[in-house]
């Protein structure tokens, strides 16, 4: 007796695409463990560091604070604004990264690089930077001056 | 042993299909090239494991781990041997790219051997770029610092892409071990799958000068006056190319051995300038002439049609002839890209930091003492892009140097600080042997010599 055969999926296609499904979802299993590997951490979740007391910080005079990152220490321009206010802006220029530098006598920002300026609150007053200096999170905790991650 | 391979790989059949096909007469050097990158490409992989060996690949050991290497003549060999071979390799295969297409390889039948090439050309690219960070000193921390940061240009994912190259928002350790396994693995397992069907390619359909020879050898021609047999003729001349180019690899590791610069300082506390290799100097020079608005082209409109244009070359230029005189416009416009490139390279080089005059020069000259000055610690406010330009003569004379005058100089009192601010803005002061070196430079005239 002949059986037909259009009911049931014949044996050739069944490993056919048992194959190709099985081979396609480890290819994509592979892709995961890749992104996750590749996946990079998550921002702005450094938690707050003491950078130094408030004598350490002149009013009006932007200074140079180190924030120890994952593995390097990351430089932070710390402003005591007065009345209890504060500033921490990241010293990495918008337009490239270059590393900016306060000018006390100009009252600005300079980066050596291609000629960006900003002004003491981080804002763009020249050259190529598309975006003001990033801000980090910065509190004063009795004496203390904490400094934390990027506030986005 | 001859036979034995015979009996179970025909052999023979291979070896004649490698070495016995007649070539043009005369049989250019320029043809080597790609041989040659061949051979570069070992030389790396010889020393890159050697120094794989000696290398910790970490935040706080890298650089120590280098210094260490370099504390042995062996050890700074291989590292300057790796080194120059970085840059023979840039430059070989861009020569060998050019010669490609004046040659007009890559039109048909060559099409995928052209495209694996441009493939191993982003990866030669690749692993100059990821190699730089490795020693961990202020050079290459801050050229892959500005590096990776182009990469914020690109639309919607640009500072996801960035924080993915980096491994988090900066270049950290984490930076470093990826760039490492990038470099290590990645990149040199990615050149070797593209190199091995770019070879086979090649042998298959044969360089593209035999092509005439083939046709007329089919047309029943005899050939045998204008052409020569690959093996030993062109076979030994590949050799002997290959000689020269591994004893000028030789020579340059042994006469200019590679430095190692201040470890990295993520603070940057000495007011290190970041400078980029010197095959992206182009890219770094044109970004001065951008204006601002138009940075997100130059550094990542620019390179995405460049490689468009490259990978897209052998379907764009529907011109069928090889003949470089019918290929004006094709070659017009070649020409010019590569002298763009060229001059924008040579202006990078002059305007990255050199070692300067650190004492006081008596009778100095504009070109040999004072242009360095400006272009290390002026231009980037001062450059082409600026309403005061210090970066030609004219630019410097134009105003505010009063020749014999010094002191009532404009320039003189910026400098000084008599005029505030004081300049550079936001870096060191000039050194006092440098101010009195530009005051005698003024006091003598303020001539270009």
């Amino acid at each position: 007796m002949q059986t037909k055969n259009t009911t049931k999926v014949p044996r050739r296609r069944f490993f056919k695409w048992g194959v190709g499904v099985i081979s396609g979802a480890m290819g994509l299993g592979y892709l995961g463990l890749a992104g996750s590997y590749l996946w990079p951490p998550p921002e702005n979740t450094e938690p707050l560091e003491k950078v130094g007391s408030v004598k350490d910080f002149p009013q009006g005079i932007p200074t140079m604070v180190s924030y120890q990152g994952v593995g390097v220490k990351e430089g932070v321009y710390v402003t005591n604004l007065g009345n209890g206010n504060w500033l921490a802006l990241d010293f990495h220029c918008t337009h490239l990264n270059c590393p900016v530098a306060w000018s006390q006598s100009s009252k600005k920002y300079f980066c050596p690089c291609h000629g960006g300026i900003y002004d003491i609150n981080g804002n763009v007053l020249g050259g190529p930077p598309p975006h003001p200096l990033p801000r980090r999170v910065i509190q004063q905790q009795g004496d203390n001056v904490m400094v934390g991650g990027r506030l986005t | 042993m001859k036979k034995w391979l015979d009996e179970r790989l025909q052999f023979s059949t291979l070896i004649a299909s490698m070495f016995e096909h007649p070539v043009p007469k005369p049989s250019s050097f320029m043809d080597y090239l790609g041989f040659a990158t061949f051979f570069i490409f070992l030389s790396q992989a010889i020393t890159g494991i050697l120094l794989a060996t000696a290398y910790i690949p970490s935040a706080t050991d890298a650089w120590e781990s280098i210094k260490n290497l370099e504390a042995t003549p062996v050890g700074h060999f291989v590292r300057s041997i790796h080194s120059w071979g970085a840059n023979f390799m840039i430059v070989l295969v861009l020569f060998h790219l050019l010669r490609v297409f004046y040659e007009a390889a890559y039109k048909k039948p060559r099409e995928l051997t052209w495209l694996l090439g441009v493939i191993l050309l982003i990866g030669t690219i690749g692993l100059s770029f990821t190699g730089y960070l490795l020693p961990w000193d202020q050079q290459g921390y801050w050229a892959s610092t500005v590096g990776t940061a182009m990469a914020a240009y690109v639309p919607l994912i640009g500072e996801f892409v960035v924080r993915v190259m980096r491994n988090g928002s900066e270049v950290t350790g984490a930076t470093l071990t990826r760039f490492y396994s990038v470099h290590m693995l990645l990149l040199t397992v990615l050149i070797l799958i593209a190199f091995a069907p770019h070879f086979f390619f090649v042998l298959r359909q044969g360089m593209s000068a035999t092509d005439e020879l083939t046709a007329a050898k089919r047309r029943g021609e005899n050939i045998e006056t204008r052409s020569m047999p690959f093996w030993p003729n062109v076979a030994w001349r590949m050799m002997l190319t290959l000689l020269l180019v591994g004893i000028a690899l030789w020579v340059a590791a042994t006469l200019a051995p590679k430095g190692l610069g201040d470890p990295a300082d993520p603070l940057n506390k000495n007011q290190y300038i970041p400078q980029p290799a010197w095959y992206f100097f182009g890219v770094y020079q044109l970004l001065k002439y951008f204006p601002p608005k138009l940075d997100p082209l130059a550094m990542v409109g620019l390179p995405a049609i460049a490689i468009i244009v490259l990978v897209g070359l052998p379907w764009f230029d529907r011109n069928p002839s090889r003949f470089p005189r019918q290929r004006p416009i094709a070659l017009a416009v070649a020409t010019l890209l590569v002298a763009g490139m060229a001059y924008l390279t040579y202006q990078g080089f002059r305007s990255v930091p050199k070692a300067l005059v650190t004492t006081t020069v008596t009778q100095p000259s504009y070109k040999r003492d004072i242009d360095p000055i400006f272009q290390n610690k002026c231009v980037m406010c001062h450059g082409n892009s600026g309403n005061y330009h210090l970066d030609t003569y004219a630019g410097v004379t134009m105003k505010n140097v009063i020749p014999g005058n010094p002191n009532d100089s404009v320039l003189v009192k910026k400098i000084t600080g008599v005029m505030q601010p004081q300049m550079p803005l936001g870096q060191k002061p000039l050194s006092s042997g440098q101010i009195q070196t530009i005051k005698n430079w003024i006091q003598d005239g303020a001539k270009n010599n």
